[in-house]
């Protein structure tokens, strides 16, 4: 795993490495060469396989996190690939032409945190919130909590006690 | 229709002899070593203290109690019982837990037909993951949800404090203060604990959000002491606080420090909205005006009562003033709370001890109800060979004569018998006095009980020693040796244990291990008595006293005489914060008890 990425350092600039496992690794990288080193990847280093596509909203650092998880399926490693972009207007070159099945990740993202993949197919159609009118669910400004109380309703029997008042039931009740 | 459509579905029937690419038996699959699957609880560790139950965002939690595991102080009792149909194994409620009790096993199969198993007590209701190591743990470290360190108090050096008496401590700031606030998780176990049972989380909440006036409202709601109980409390909710367990407990005491010393004393009455209180022409006398009574004058001030306070000295605050000294409980911040209660109607009449200058049947006669709040004063001696010389003295003593500025004896060479605060106290008071008159520390601490039982708030041991005083605890003292009428040190013999089995005290010791502490002046500290003279022999008849000699109150701090109400150290105690609960007991039980009559 070291050497691969000895050989990506040669040509690109990594800001971060995390060896997870052995047989799993992470690097970031910039936004502008992550998919010249996505591409380099599947077709030099034999990461032929795409795992997965996700994010993750730091809403702390106004950034989203991506990452593309990559497999080289005859050296059995994992690669996943992290891109942080900005928060705001968030947007990132599509990948699909690496991977069709990348196109249905961008779908996703686009409608669960809102990030932009100009010119992926079908990017826009809704994947699976139907009539959703709310800003995207994933995104952590987005009240969770607040969404499940109104959308859903207790099952019956279900009863929760304060720590604070039951203690004050138990221990003093007469203060 | 093509004959392709027709044909095309037949041809599925090719993958029959295909290897499946799916697995064959999925129970049997083992999840990974970080696999998020399903809880385990380990219920001894946990506390109930429902972070957990706050943090779902799927509101999966709820709180409940389980048989065997009582709910005491620090443990509400209380266990997360998980829905598995709402759970979507975030973990958030593993990485908030503040007992580190809850993580996920790796395992994530479970099959059955009844929909309400699947709503389950982890760690109550056996489960076959239970004793799985794999599975969702908190990574350490620096994986915390809030800090484990709390923001340091700054502090007079050393050196800077030992030859003086102006207040150590220097508070926090509003970035300190907002920064500390921050590492609470709001679940109240504190609040059981607190013996005015104040609303802690709340007021933290109040600094947090930096919405002084709301928090100080809160304060005052329990507690109408807070600059003083914001300096000295005993704080006993920070043994208790959540976040303690794996890490460093809130700083409540500063947090309420913090917001007391935001207001400035003109606005109190604005904030409070105590201004034209209406009287309703019943008077209350209290004698004595420490916490107990000051808090029951504030209660019952603010309830429309004439409230009078007759005070033995020429300054209020009893054991506050003339007892804790100055640099932990500087006078100006005694003052300010007090003249708050005062200019809610309160009166206090100086010099005048209730027994001596006026009677207690007197008061009884000209008020609709008496609180008595008068302490513990009197020094308790070891009653050793040689403890009668004259310069044996009580702490209790010399730590009023330094508040009234009189000019104390200090010898060169002192040792005081005690390990308690008050013991601290005069230690560090007389450390201090060492350092002005001798230019150097000589004062040695020593007490039955050995340093991990020491009654002492551990920071007054600390800064006793880092004061150059020295604490030797673990032994006691069987006698003070004199030669030539002067004092040439204490014998002191190994205490072994101090409670029996039972729990009484009972110090047991080994005679064959002693040691001698030289000195040339002894304090003594180990503990204090009442005095209850002014209460006469026909009132006495009226009241109940156990077989000790305590006076035996009720719920509302109501003697058999029901007219007098006695509460604080004399009662329960002795500290700051058991009086002001008192108090404001008794505040209540006076009113309750005078419209029942009415």
């Amino acid at each position: 795993m070291k050497d691969i990425i000895d050989r990506i350092k040669t040509k690109y600039t990594i800001s971060e490495v995390v060896e997870q496992r052995k047989n799993l690794s992470f690097v970031t990288v910039s936004k502008e060469q992550a998919i010249s080193i996505i591409t380099f990847l599947r077709d030099i280093e034999g990461f032929k396989h795409l795992v997965l596509l996700t994010a993750a909203d730091w809403i702390e650092n106004d950034k989203f996190q991506l990452t593309y998880l990559l497999n080289n399926p005859t050296e059995k490693i994992d690669l996943g690939v992290r891109v942080f972009i900005s928060r705001e207007n968030a947007s990132m070159e599509s990948a699909h032409h690496l991977w069709e099945q990348v196109a249905t990740y961008q779908r996703e993202l686009k409608e669960m945190f809102g990030i932009d993949f100009p010119d992926s197919p079908g990017v826009d159609k809704p994947f699976i919130l139907e009539g959703w009118e709310d800003i995207p669910p994933y995104r952590r400004d987005f009240d969770t909590k607040q969404y499940s109380e109104d959308t859903y309703f207790p099952r019956p029997g279900r009863e929760s006690n304060d720590p604070a008042e039951y203690m004050k039931k138990k221990l003093y009740p007469n203060e | 229709m093509k004959l392709k459509d027709i044909l095309s579905p037949f041809t599925a029937w090719k993958h029959v002899v295909r290897e499946p690419v799916t697995i064959k038996d999925p129970f049997s699959r083992e999840g990974a070593d970080r696999y998020r699957g399903f809880h385990k609880n380990d219920i001894e560790t946990c506390i109930g203290c429902g972070t957990c139950e706050d943090i779902c965002q799927n509101a999966a939690i709820d709180m409940v109690p389980v048989e065997g595991i009582e709910t005491k102080d620090g443990d509400s009792g209380l266990r997360p019982q998980i829905d598995y149909g709402r759970c979507c194994w975030c973990a958030l409620c593993v990485d908030v837990c503040t007992t580190n009790s809850l993580s996920l096993s790796n395992h994530f199969t479970w099959v059955d037909e009844d929909a309400d198993v699947f709503r389950f007590i982890p760690g109550v209701d056996k489960k076959d993951w239970d004793n799985e190591e794999r599975g969702w743990k908190k990574p350490e470290p620096n994986y915390e949800l809030y800090e484990k360190e709390r923001v340091p108090m700054r502090e007079l050096h050393p050196e800077e404090r030992d030859k003086s008496f102006i207040e150590m401590v220097k508070g926090y700031s509003k970035e300190e203060a907002e920064r500390e606030a921050d590492r609470c998780v709001e679940c109240g176990i504190c609040i059981a604990t607190c013996p005015a049972h104040m609303g802690i989380p709340e007021y933290i909440k109040a600094v947090r959000e930096d919405n002084i006036e709301e928090g100080f409202k809160k304060l005052y709601e329990t507690n109408p002491l807070p600059e003083i109980c914001g300096r000295i409390c005993t704080h006993k909710c920070e043994t208790v606080c959540s976040v303690g367990h794996t890490g460093d407990p809130l700083s409540i005491r500063w947090l309420k420090r913090y917001i007391a010393d935001q207001v400035e004393s003109e606005d109190y009455k604005n904030i409070l909205g105590t201004d034209g209180i209406e009287n309703n022409g019943k008077k209350i006398a209290i004698i004595g005006s420490g916490p107990s009574g000051l808090s029951a004058a504030h209660y019952l001030a603010l309830m429309g009562y004439q409230v009078k306070i007759f005070e033995a000295f020429d300054k209020a605050g009893g054991m506050m003033r003339y007892g804790i000294p100055e640099y932990r409980l500087p006078y100006d911040q005694i003052d300010k709370d007090i003249n708050y209660i005062l200019s809610l109607g309160v009166e206090i009449q100086y010099n005048t001890k209730v027994g001596k200058d006026v009677s207690l049947a007197d008061l009884e006669k000209e008020y609709d109800a008496v609180f008595a709040g008068t302490g513990l004063h009197l020094g308790r001696s070891t009653r050793i060979p040689g403890s009668d010389h004259e310069n044996v003295y009580f702490a209790t003593d010399l730590l009023r004569e330094i508040t009234q500025g009189k000019e104390i004896h200090v010898a060169e060479k002192i040792v005081v018998i005690g390990g308690g605060n008050v013991a601290m106290d005069i230690t560090r008071s007389l450390a201090r006095l060492q350092n002005q008159k001798y230019g150097k520390v000589d004062v040695t601490a020593t007490s039955l009980e050995s340093e991990d039982i020491m009654p002492a708030d551990r920071e007054e041991i600390v800064e006793s020693r880092e004061e150059k005083a020295i604490v030797d605890p673990g032994w006691g003292p069987t006698s003070i040796e004199i030669e030539n009428n002067k004092i040439k040190g204490l014998h002191v013999q190994k205490c072994t244990s101090v409670f029996d089995e039972e729990g009484r005290f009972n110090p047991k010791f080994d005679e064959s291990q002693t040691k001698f502490f030289e000195a040339d002046m002894i304090v003594e500290s180990i503990g204090q008595g009442m005095d209850i003279e002014y209460i006469s022999k026909d009132i006495r008849e009226q009241m109940e006293f156990d077989p000790r000699g305590r006076i035996i109150v009720d719920d509302y701090f109501q003697s058999g005489a029901k007219w007098l109400f006695v509460g604080g150290d004399i009662i329960q105690g002795p500290d700051v914060i058991h009086g002001i609960a008192n108090g404001h007991r008794a505040a209540i039980g006076i009113d309750k008890y005078l419209n029942e009559k009415a």
